[in-house]
This record gives structure tokens, C-alpha cells and sequence, in this order.
């Protein structure tokens, strides 16, 4: 089963993305989503890195541009928003392992 | 290669706490933070003014449901032991959102991040982080009137956390 790759990326100091990777990975396993693989970036390597991802979730401004969905990681971190953003990532995540995997 | 760092636990004390702080603006509640870390031996002195700097190009104001929270820090090379200074301020000032540093957020509460290595302390630095969306916590942190009421109820959270998740 080919796993979606998902890039959780913040400014430099990683301690806000690990908080937001770790949150997903819980919802995920909620879902029993377990076709997924979350890595941690600062801002300045995302260029260099985001060809391998599917998916970027950010709580730094995205500059590089790309077609890859990107969602803002904020409402991991306040709760504000944080139900609807995780249902807009779960479909999405679903949306590309049905892709990858048909 | 890869440094290895010495173990340690993640600091919150009374010695880099400020409660009600009168402040003119978040330059100056980054300064007084950093200097209480820098004086308690948490951090370089290049942490400041490296904390100050990452600021301005990734703000770190979030608009909590009860408040706004700022959590100002910097990169693992600028700090020796993890801790996290903590500051209640009399009244708001302007912090630019995390994320998208053309908004403003009104802050009242400051969590200073410490990290010398984000590995040996992540179980507790997210229960930390948490205290964000738990509306309880914050509205008890703005009510604090001594240090030491701002360190119980910090641990207070952890601990019930800790119970939660483990």
C-alpha cells in the first residue's frame, strides 16, 4: 500500500511541528489511517524537500509555490477551527491514497 | 554530525516567571523573558536577541479562544538547559500571527521556548503547547496573582495531561 507523504513544516525550532505532527498522527490512527508518513521541516529546507511529500501542513508562511495541497497546521496548535481543518485533511489523505493505490 | 546533548528536564519555575507584567510592547517582554533565562543559565547569551529576530520573519501570535498567546523562541544552538519562561502581562500588546505576519494578535499570556533538544523533551513541551486550546487554563493564568499560582497551574495542566495521554 503506497502511504501518503505528508511534510509538517514551521519556521525554524521545531517544537511547533512536532505538536502538530503528533496531533495528526492521532487523529489518524482514530481513523485507522495508517497509510501515512508525517516528517518534520523547517521553512528554509521545504523547497529542497517537498517533491517527496503529497502534502504540506504549515504553521510558517509557504512560500515556495506548488500544486500540492497545503493547509495551515494553526488550529493544531489554538484548537480554533481544529475539527474542520482535520476532516479537510483526512478527505484529502484519503483522496490521494485512493490515487496512489489504484 | 549528530551533537549529543545532555539529558535534562523541562524547567518551569518562579525564577523566569513574571506575572502582570507592565509592558510597553513585545520587544520589551522578549527581552525580560530572555534575560531571566540567560541569568538562571538556561540559554546564551545570543538566545534574545536570536529569539527577537526569529519574531519578526515567523511571528509566533495565535488567537486562542480565550486569549491571544504568543510563544516566542529560537533555534536548539541558542540554548543550554530546556525551560519555559512564562509571562501574564497587565494589559495586551500586539504580537503578529504565526504564520501570517500581516495579522496582529492581541497577547496577554507569553510562553518563552527553551529547547535544547526537542527529542528529549517532546512528552512534556506538547502537554505545554496544549495549554493553548484548554480555555480552563488560560482564563486561570490570566487570574494569577503570584508566580507560584502561574507554576501550579501549568503543572496542574501537565499533570492532568500526563494522566490523559500518558
Amino acid at each position: 500500500m503506497k502511504k501518503v507523504m505528508i511534510i509538517v513544516v514551521c519556521g525554524s525550532g521545531v517544537a511547533m511541528a512536532m505538536h502538530a505532527a503528533y496531533k495528526l498522527k492521532e487523529y489518524f490512527d482514530k481513523e485507522k489511517i495508517y497509510d501515512v508518513h508525517i516528517d518534520g521541516s523547517g521553512n528554509n529546507e521545504l523547497p529542497g524537500r517537498i517533491e517527496a511529500y503529497d502534502m504540506v501542513v504549515s504553521n510558517a508562511q509557504v512560500t515556495v509555490s506548488t500544486d500540492k495541497p497545503v493547509f495551515s497546521a494553526i488550529p493544531l496548535i489554538t484548537g480554533v477551527g481544529e475539527e474542520e481543518l482535520v476532516k479537510q485533511i483526512i478527505a484529502k489523505v484519503r483522496e490521494i491514497l485512493a490515487a496512489k493505490n489504484s | 554530525m549528530v551533537e549529543e546533548k545532555e539529558s535534562y528536564e523541562l524547567v518551569i519555575d518562579e525564577k523566569i516567571i513574571l506575572v502582570k507584567e507592565v509592558i510597553k510592547d513585545k520587544e520589551e517582554i522578549i527581552r525580560k523573558l530572555g534575560g531571566l533565562l540567560l541569568a538562571n543559565g538556561f540559554v546564551k547569551d545570543t538566545y534574545t536577541q536570536a529569539v527577537y529576530d526569529r519574531e519578526l520573519v515567523y511571528p509566533t501570535g495565535l488567537k486562542a479562544r480565550v486569549t491571544g498567546v504568543a510563544v516566542p523562541h529560537t533555534d536548539t544552538t541558542h540554548v543550554i538547559k530546556p525551560a519555559v519562561a512564562i509571562a501574564t502581562l497587565k494589559n495586551p500588546v500586539i504580537f503578529n500571527g504565526m504564520g501570517a505576519p500581516e495579522t496582529e494578535v492581541s497577547v496577554d499570556i507569553v510562553l518563552m521556548l527553551a529547547i535544547h533538544d526537542p527529542k528529549q523533551v517532546v512528552n512534556v513541551l506538547r502537554k505545554v503547547i496544549f495549554v493553548i486550546e484548554d480555555d480552563d487554563a488560560l482564563k486561570k493564568l490570566q487570574a494569577a496573582k503570584t508566580k507560584t499560582e502561574i507554576k501550579s497551574i501549568m503543572q496542574a495542566h501537565i499533570q492532568a495531561l500526563t494522566k490523559k495521554l500518558g
